[in-house]
């Protein structure tokens, strides 16, 4: 395969070309990737953070962002029903929030019993700062929208005081509306609901039963709101900000057709590397070779285009992915996304490489003759 | 008893269709004998070339059979004939058709993997060859940094890996000066004397005529009745 990669080398200029349409095919697919992974992640970030087995809602509650009252008995049920542990509650509206300097600005407000779980950034919880009965927590992605510049700041909620703590990372605005997190008590008085009020009633099932027996048994004595795992309202919550606003299938489309115009620049490129060469590949079978050599030369020389650019690729998206952070807090690129991306650059490589491979292995090797 | 150790036999071939079919051999049959090198002249057109593929199985007759070692190889399939042509011909053209990104070297090792890709040693022959050839100082240049004389020697010793038994060379010296093709004429001449191998040079060069057993003339697709014995 030494004419493989000479052939590469000998040709740089062309080389670079293909290089840098894989290169820009990955960066924009990783891009993409860790876009829509990222607001997967953001859009089930708050269930995924809490301990409970399982989440009841007000019937037909789409996502966590759109939560509606459900009546304090249903808790109550709940809690009577054999392997239910323990309940919590959770609540999110969103609010006016009134910044030290006086602006105000629309905040998606989250209440939530201490017992929510540890992840869950509630004071008091535990690993949380207990703070003052006002305390509030903000992410720190937010912070030129909350406009604290010292800690404690007194602030409003809904015109009530209210007393902004700590920042917490890893629950920025994913809706351009930043997140304020308090607990169930002050969420309630925020927001004007009543004491025994709920919008999600969380629950933990005992050890030593079945989550979907009791997910079974609620279905029967609750029918008039939806009872749910945990996965499976974070699915839920998933699907309506991916599939039904759209958002996930652009962010989908986009990678896509990063995926496509990468392939579209490779093709070309190796299409017109493998007719500039079409000659020596008569020549080859004219002296013996058999297809399968022929093709092995196409295809490795897309191969070699394909590591290259998906190593050049990769290396130029992870900063920039850095950087977008700053931007796009919710963004998110796990391992195997880079991993993962380094398949369909092959795979496009390969592709790309089937009508040269084509030409290669149709071309007469009789037309060696002509001069 | 015909020889068909390299042979044709009532071979037509022609191009295109209808009024623009082109007849390029018509019923010609010709045996090449083993350890001899035979020229094929003619004018442009005649079906010089088109002799040459139909022996290198590069291109089947409409009509009769060719023969390499006994076999008739008309009807193998484009594997079996390129099977053929890894095992028993070799080829040298008039434009080298050397492997542009490949040193001399790599060029003529290349010819050695395309006959036998597990054969060991191939670097080591190829720089015998090509050292057999003048050629030991030019071992890791590139095509375009040779000579035409330097370049055809490469061709040669690429079509001489793996010491294939016939060697079909398609005007060899046209590209190339006085001196330089009279040393690729010796040299092809020294594969039949001291190798045995069976040549066969498509050529308007008449300075072949001298390293040559013998010379057929085809005209019009048709071999000339004269045929001239060296």
């Amino acid at each position: 395969m030494k004419l493989a990669w000479q052939n590469i080398v000998h040709d740089r200029a062309r080389f670079s070309v293909t290089v840098l349409g894989v290169s820009f095919a990955v960066f924009l697919m990783v891009f993409q990737g860790s876009l829509l992974v990222g607001f997967l992640r953001a859009a089930s970030r708050l269930i995924d953070s809490s301990d409970s087995d399982i989440w009841i809602t007000a019937r037909g509650v789409q996502a966590f962002e759109f939560g509606t009252p459900i009546e304090g008995r249903v808790r109550e049920m709940a809690a009577g029903v054999p392997g239910v542990l323990e309940t919590s509650r959770v609540c999110m509206a969103f609010a006016v929030y009134r910044t030290p300097n006086g602006k105000q600005q629309v905040v998606a407000l989250v209440g939530a019993d201490r017992n929510v779980g540890t992840r869950f950034p509630v004071p008091g919880a535990s690993g949380s700062a207990e703070g003052t009965p006002d305390a509030v927590f903000y992410d720190v992605s937010d912070r030129d929208l909350i406009q604290v510049t010292a800690m404690p700041a007194e602030v409003e909620v809904n015109r009530h005081r209210a007393s902004i703590e700590r920042q917490i990372k890893g629950y920025g605005a994913f809706l351009g509306v930043p997140f304020l997190f308090t607990s169930y008590r002050n969420a309630s008085r925020y927001m004007g609901a009543g004491p025994e009020e709920a919008m999600f009633v969380l629950l933990r099932v005992d050890k030593g039963y079945s989550t979907s027996d009791v997910l079974q048994n609620l279905r029967q004595r609750l029918p008039e709101v939806d009872v749910l795992t945990r996965d499976e309202f974070a699915r839920k919550s998933r699907s309506y900000w991916t599939i039904k606003t759209g958002a996930g299938g652009a962010i989908l489309t986009a990678a896509v057709l990063g995926f496509l115009i990468g392939l579209v620049v490779v093709s070309q490129t190796i299409y017109a590397n493998t007719m500039e060469n079409i000659e020596e590949y008569a020549t080859l079978k004219a002296l013996g070779a058999s297809q399968a050599f022929v093709a092995r030369i196409v295809l490795t020389q897309a191969l070699i285009c394909g590591v290259v650019g998906s190593i050049l690729g990769l290396l130029a998206v992870v900063p920039m992915i850095g950087y977008a952070k700053s931007l796009i807090p919710w963004i998110y690129t796990p391992w195997w996304l880079l991993l993962f991306m380094v398949v369909p650059s092959l795979a496009m490589c390969s592709l790309a490489s089937i009508a040269s491979v084509r030409s290669a292995l149709t071309v007469e090797p009789g037309r060696v003759f002509r001069a | 008893m015909p020889n068909h150790f390299l042979s044709v036999e009532g071979a037509s071939v022609s191009f295109g269709k209808r009024q623009a079919q082109v007849h390029a051999l018509r019923n010609v049959s010709q045996s090449f004998e083993r350890g001899t090198l035979s020229l094929v002249m003619g004018p442009s057109g005649s079906g010089k070339t088109t002799l040459l593929s139909l022996l290198g199985c590069l291109l089947s007759p409409d009509e009769g059979t060719v023969f390499i070692e006994g076999v008739a190889v008309n009807g193998l399939s484009e594997a079996e004939r390129t099977t053929v042509r890894q095992e028993k011909i070799s080829f040298v053209f008039q434009a080298f058709r050397l492997f542009h990104s490949l040193s001399a070297i790599d060029n003529v090792a290349l010819g050695f993997e395309l006959r036998d890709a597990h054969m060991p040693g191939r670097m080591e022959m190829a720089k015998n060859l090509l050292v057999r050839f003048g050629l030991g100082d030019k071992l890791n240049q590139e095509p375009n940094e040779l000579s035409p004389g330097e370049k055809q020697r490469v061709a040669i010793a690429r079509a001489l890996a793996g010491n294939p038994p016939i060697l079909l060379a398609d005007e060899p010296t046209a590209s190339l000066d006085a001196q330089a093709g009279r040393n690729i004429c010796q040299i092809l001449r020294r594969q039949v004397d001291d190798d045995g191998r069976t040549v066969v040079v498509v050529t308007h060069d008449p300075r072949w005529q001298e390293f040559a057993d013998r010379t057929i003339t085809l005209c019009d697709g048709r071999v000339e009745p004269m045929e001239k014995n060296q």
